[in-house]
């Protein structure tokens, strides 16, 4: 008996040895092809933004025309050059400006390489543009501003998403109350974006009744020590942040209440609630933890869509954020610095999504990887 | 006693009603009072206030808040905005400048008269498009479309330019002649589209059997959209089709100036030119607005000016003319023949409108408003007292990095970067006449016969048959050696030039400091010199292609140059460069310094391949283009100035070495050190501001006062208001045949008479009922402030019985801007009972 108990624990060993070999082999060829579909779907979403922000390379003549207005201006308004000598002039440093910008190749190679470099995370270098401090590097442009960009818009957005699901939460409960037929009223407000109501703060709080400033990031010139420029830093988020809040706050609010509201009359919740149990516990175990899925998944993206900015919300409120950067890359049709925001993005999404499959493994026990059924 | 005719008595009046707007509104800005404010600067040197603060805000809509609220002091960037203006004007707390820089036009398409497709352009015409000029109302563009905020402009030469001033009467005759008269428009027109075939149909022109439709690009992101639809109404009231094509900067420049005019895109575009100095010489601007040499795109290739007018255009584009009055007869010619030519139809001078808070004083410049004077450091104040601080807002701030070799040429970063550094003549912002800054005395020579003059009278104007550069004058560079070669060293003996520069600088000039304390040296003045000649040489680490096409073009010019003394600083410059003012050609052959130890460094970086003092170079070697406020370049920056401390080093040793005081090589360098670590950057001037603090990420920057700066604080304030003269015309509105007739013209400013020595010219024009020029003289001044045109009974009864118009120009010694004042009066039979 011992022996064949000995035999059956080596059998059971051998056979989950086996089990975690083919689970293991399973996750590995999911891994695989969730990488390769990223991986493809990344190329594809830049290869599309090099062709969409070149215009299919129609950029190029449109670039040629304005390098060869601004050298002939450039050159006009320098009296020491006489008007005889002009057009020679021009013409090299228009020659020079074409090669330094590559503009003798075609666009079809330079697009291959730009596609190249992309997918290697080599940023390489802005064509026109230079970072607050000077620097041509893309990388060095992008996180420059990076730091503004989360400040702000993590902050509103962080309490957006939090306010709204314990709001959400408490009037899933309160269904039809008139604090839930409030917010159900205010929700159209969200139609208007937060610059919109941003205009009108600003025209309040910064010059109607003049308590907070209307637009920077910091005092001018900024404080030299740390606390007061946080505190500066702070008071000039005020508006930004007000504004992003009340113009995303209530139809937040009210999505996640219709979400929470149908969870909360699943079968299984309603026998919780027939038991007894607390109201606490049920929000906790019984909606909360069942559709932690699709609120984690939301608050991914929303920390990636961190990454966009906000383009007229910066600029009414001169936020030196990414929005504003991007902004002014696609109006330099500066190909670098869009790529390199574009493809930042698209791997901080694809690593996102692969996150959430394990995610949801470890959250959700009803999704698991097998052939038979493929995915789950 | 005759009746006045009913008639006679009703044109009259209407015609007075028009000349009155008219002479309001030509009058152009509200007259400010000559010379300095009130002002007390003790004995403050530099700039009058302690402190300037520069941030970025780019929204103009919130100026008049910013600037009520005590945010902001003044506001760089230039308003256009009618709605903003209106607010500026309403608010007691703004005050505002106006600045006259950029205009607008009408672009014509001069291909054909047939395109490629058969198509018919009657812009081919000269007559057609000269007679637009009759079509369009320009005084209802800038006052209904503009809101006030533009001039009218008929000519390629702009209202704000001393040519301009220089020609007022000529200029005057030719605006009178193209007013608006839209019969005489269509009749020109008709009379040359029957002449190419085309018939009037229906009330619409039909060419080939097709309706005749104009293609109207129309710029759509600011003003000049109404501009266009104006402009295409005004041709579809005269029979044709009109396809408005709204499109903006980008996509309209592909079809204009990118496309080619025969394959017939377009027949007219809404254009706008931009100046931001007042442009000295516009002689120029004939050849570049309506020859092919004017630009090597397709547009420009297809203009064919008419022999007369090319060869005038190219002449005055050479300054082939023997002396001023010569250019100033074919500058009048020339005038005539563009509006025949008409290629472009200006229509408005733009005005700018530069806000600023009422205690603020500042010199604006006339065509480029505050962020294109060169004075504004030295008048910015506060109130009455010297002191205090102030905000400026600006669009942009460190665009570019900033290096003085190749670093940013952005408008606000240059605007910032005149308050750090001193200059040898500074451009007067209302005339663009350069005057001494630095320099003491000067004497320019000339090779006799070349057309140069002097305005001002702190330089001497010389004529020589013959200007021999001297044999040890410094003229090439031998770049393995690091030094100059003189004329004799490098062959050239017997070396001629046009003009000579001898130029000497005040005393004490090498007694004044840098920012960092150190004192300035003649090796800070050859270093700007050897980086010239280095960055072009090839065989130099510091080779820079694309420095290379601008050196040549000086190359070609420089003829040489000698110091001839250091104590006082005297140097001789030889050239073959020529432009009208004696001023602008010494002002511009004055050598500048640059801090010979921070170049060292920037030099070293750029050897060793981290940096490079340009854009080009910087792609060319994958590095970092140089700053010396902020970013990467700094840590690099570091390094070099701790191995040139370590090794004493001096650049272009063989050079600057022997200008170089024992000592002052280590002191310079500690110096330096400090100065990195009290203020964080390496940008050192001379200027009457330092460079306090950057903050680039959050789009500003601190200026202080420097202590040191040796001029007096108050130098310069004479430019804070331009002196422009209001002019009021008066006399009878009657004058009986047989009769002399006398009319007062009171010149003033603020309500002070204007002083006669400072009017540079007082004309005046007279013209018939028929519109057409009887007389043309000089006003006679009468006192303070008063002139007189007295028209004698000869003259009188030259002109017919009828209205009449009388017409003054008059232009002032200190601001390139005429102004008119227009009078109307009738001729009347003996005994007429006359008008009160």
């Amino acid at each position: 008996m011992a022996q064949s108990a000995e035999q059956r624990g080596e059998g059971a060993s051998a056979g989950t040895a086996r089990g975690w070999l083919r689970d293991a082999r399973l996750i590995g060829v999911f891994v695989l092809r969730r990488v390769v579909a990223l991986m493809v779907t990344v190329l594809i979403g830049v290869y599309l933004t090099i062709v969409v922000a070149n215009m299919g390379g129609q950029v190029d003549e449109l670039r040629e025309i304005q390098i060869r207005s601004d050298i002939s201006e450039a050159v006009r308004a320098d009296p020491e050059i006489p008007a005889e000598e002009r057009g020679e002039l021009v013409e090299r440093r228009v020659q020079m400006e074409r090669e330094r910008l590559n503009l003798d190749q075609p666009f079809v190679i330079r697009s291959v390489d730009y596609l190249r470099r992309a997918i290697m995370l080599d940023l390489g270098r802005a064509e026109q543009m230079h970072s607050d401090l000077g620097s041509r590097q893309v990388y060095a442009i992008i996180t420059e501003r990076l730091p503004a960009t989360i400040l702000l818009f993590g902050t509103a957005n962080m309490l957006v998403f939090f306010a709204s699901i314990f709001a959400a939460l408490g009037l899933s409960r309160r269904y039809g109350s008139l604090t839930d037929r409030t917010v159900i009223g205010l929700a159209p407000t969200s139609a208007a974006p937060g610059w919109f109501y941003g205009i009108f703060l600003i025209l309040v709080f910064a010059f109607i009744v003049p308590v907070l400033p209307s637009g920077g990031m910091v005092a001018v010139p900024p404080p030299e020590s740390p606390w007061a420029y946080a505190l500066s830093v702070m008071r000039h988020m005020v508006l930004p942040v007000t504004a992003m809040f009340i113009s995303s706050i209530f139809i937040s609010i009210y999505s996640w209440r219709t979400f929470f509201l149908i969870h909360s009359s699943e079968d299984y919740v309603e026998m919780a609630r027939a038991k007894g149990l607390p109201s606490g516990m049920i929000e906790r175990r019984y909606i909360l933890r069942p559709t932690l899925p699709p609120i984690i998944t939301s608050f991914l993206l929303m920390l990636i869509g961190l990454w966009s900015g906000a383009i007229i919300l910066e600029q009414v409120f001169n936020w030196p954020g990414l929005g504003t950067l991007l902004f002014q890359a696609i109006g330099h049709r500066d190909t670098p610095v869009i790529i390199g925001g574009v493809v930042i993005f698209a791997y901080l999404l694809a690593l996102t999504v692969f996150l959430l499959d394990f995610l949801y493994a470890i959250l959700d026990p009803r999704v698991r990887v097998g052939f038979e059924g493929g995915e789950r | 006693m005759t009746p006045i005719p009913e008639r006679l008595l009703h044109r009259l009046r209407a015609l007075a009603a028009v000349l009155m707007i008219a002479g309001a509104g030509s009058a152009g800005a509200e007259p400010v009072a000559p010379g300095a404010p009130q002002f007390d600067a003790g004995d403050r040197r530099g700039g009058l206030l302690d402190e300037i603060v520069f941030s970025t805000e780019p929204d103009t809509g919130k100026v008049v808040g910013l600037i009520e609220d005590g945010t902001y002091q003044l506001f760089a960037q230039g308003i256009t905005n009618q709605t903003i203006f209106q607010r500026i004007r309403e608010s007691e707390r703004i005050e505002h400048d106006l600045s006259y820089g950029s205009s607008v036009e009408l672009t014509f398409n001069p291909s054909g008269p047939e395109f490629e497709s058969g198509e018919l352009n009657p812009f081919a015409v000269p007559e057609i498009r000269e007679a637009m000029n009759w079509l369009v109302d320009r005084r209802h563009i800038a006052e209904e479309i503009y809101g006030g905020l533009a001039r009218p402009r008929y000519m390629v030469v702009g209202t704000a330019t001393p040519d301009y001033a220089g020609l007022a009467a000529e200029a005057r005759e030719i605006e009178l002649r193209y007013q608006p008269d839209p019969r005489r428009a269509e009749d020109v027109i008709t009379r040359e589209m029957e002449a190419l075939g085309a018939e009037m149909a229906g009330g619409r022109w039909h060419h080939e059997g097709a309706p005749v439709t104009l293609r109207v690009l129309i710029r759509n992101d600011d003003i000049r959209r109404q501009v266009g639809d104006y402009v295409a109404n005004r041709l579809e009231d005269i029979g044709f089709g009109v396809e408005r094509m709204y499109r903006d900067a980008e996509e309209s420049s592909r079809i204009w100036i990118g496309g080619d005019p025969a394959a017939g895109q377009w027949h007219v575009y809404t254009g706008s030119w931009v100046s931001i100095v007042v442009s000295r010489d516009t002689a120029t601007n004939f050849d570049f607005y309506y020859t092919p040499r004017g630009r090597a795109e397709p547009l420009w290739q297809a203009y064919d000016p008419a022999p007369e007018f090319d060869e005038v255009s190219e002449r005055l584009s050479r300054g082939d003319y023997g002396d001023l009055d010569e250019r100033a007869g074919m500058m009048a010619r020339a005038l005539e023949l563009s509006m025949r030519d008409s290629a472009r139809v200006w229509l408005v001078d733009q005005i700018q409108v530069g806000p600023r808070a009422a205690d603020l004083g500042v010199s604006v410049d006339l065509a480029g408003g505050v962020r294109g004077s060169q004075l504004w450091p030295l008048t910015a104040h506060r109130g009455d007292t010297p002191g205090g601080s102030a905000r400026f807002a600006m669009p942009s701030l460190l665009t570019e990095p900033w290096n003085p070799v190749a670093g940013t040429n952005w408008l606000f970063d240059r605007m910032v970067l005149r308050a750090l550094d001193d200059s040898a003549a500074l451009p007067d912002p209302f005339t663009g006449l350069f005057r001494p800054q630095r320099i003491a005395e000067a004497e320019l020579t000339v090779e006799t016969g070349t057309p140069v003059t002097k305005s001002l009278d702190w330089l001497e104007l010389g004529q020589a048959d013959e200007i021999l550069v001297p044999d040890d004058a410094w003229l090439a560079w031998d770049g393995e050696e690091g030094r100059f070669l003189s004329v004799a060293e490098a062959g050239e003996d017997g070396l001629r030039a046009r003009t000579r520069s001898r130029i000497v600088f005040e005393d004490g000039y090498f007694d004044r400091r840098w920012h960092d304390g150190t004192t300035v040296s003649p090796a800070d003045l050859l270093i700007s010199y050897a980086l010239t000649f280095a960055r072009a040489d090839p065989d130099s680490p510091l080779f820079d292609p694309s420095h290379v096409p601008a050196f040549e073009s000086f190359e070609r010019h420089f003829r040489g140059l000698r110091i001839l003394s250091t104590d006082p600083l005297t140097v001789e410059v030889y050239s073959d460069q020529i432009t009208p003012d004696a001023e602008t050609i010494v002002a511009r052959r004055a050598p500048g310094t640059l801090p010979w130890h921070v170049m060292a460094l920037a030099i070293m970086a750029e050897e060793s391949g981290e940096l490079a003092f340009s854009s080009d170079q910087a792609d060319r070697l994958g590095a970092e283009w140089l700053s010396l406020v902020s970013g990467p370049s700094l840590g690099v920056l570091d390094r070099m100035r701790e191995r040139a401390a370590a090794q004493d080093h001096v650049p272009f040793a063989a050079l600057l070495g022997a200008h170089l005081d024992e000592g002052e090589i280590s002191e310079r360098y500690a110096a330096l050190a400090d100065w990195r670590a009290e203020r964080g950057h390496y940008q050192i001037g001379d200027g009457p501001y330092y460079l306090h603090s950057v903050y680039p990420v959050q789009g500003a920057l601190v200026l202080r006062h420097f202590e040191d700066f040796p001029d007096p604080a108050d130098k310069w304030l004479d430019f804070t208001r331009p002196p422009i003269p209001a002019v009021a015309l008066d006399g009878p509105m009657m004058v009986p045949d047989g009769e002399a007739a006398r009319f007062e013209i009171e010149v003033s400013s603020a309500g002070e008479p204007y002083p006669a020595e400072d009017i540079a010219t007082a004309e005046f024009l007279l013209f018939d009922g028929d519109g057409a020029l009887m007389e043309r003289g000089a006003a006679e001044p009468r006192g303070a402030g008063l002139w007189e045109v007295a028209l004698s009974a000869d003259q009188v009864a030259g002109l017919g019985r009828g209205a009449n118009s009388l017409e003054v120009v008059v232009t002032s010694r200190h601001v390139a801007m005429p102004v008119f004042a227009s009078f109307a009066f009738a001729t009347v039979p003996e005994g007429t009972q006359k008008l009160q």
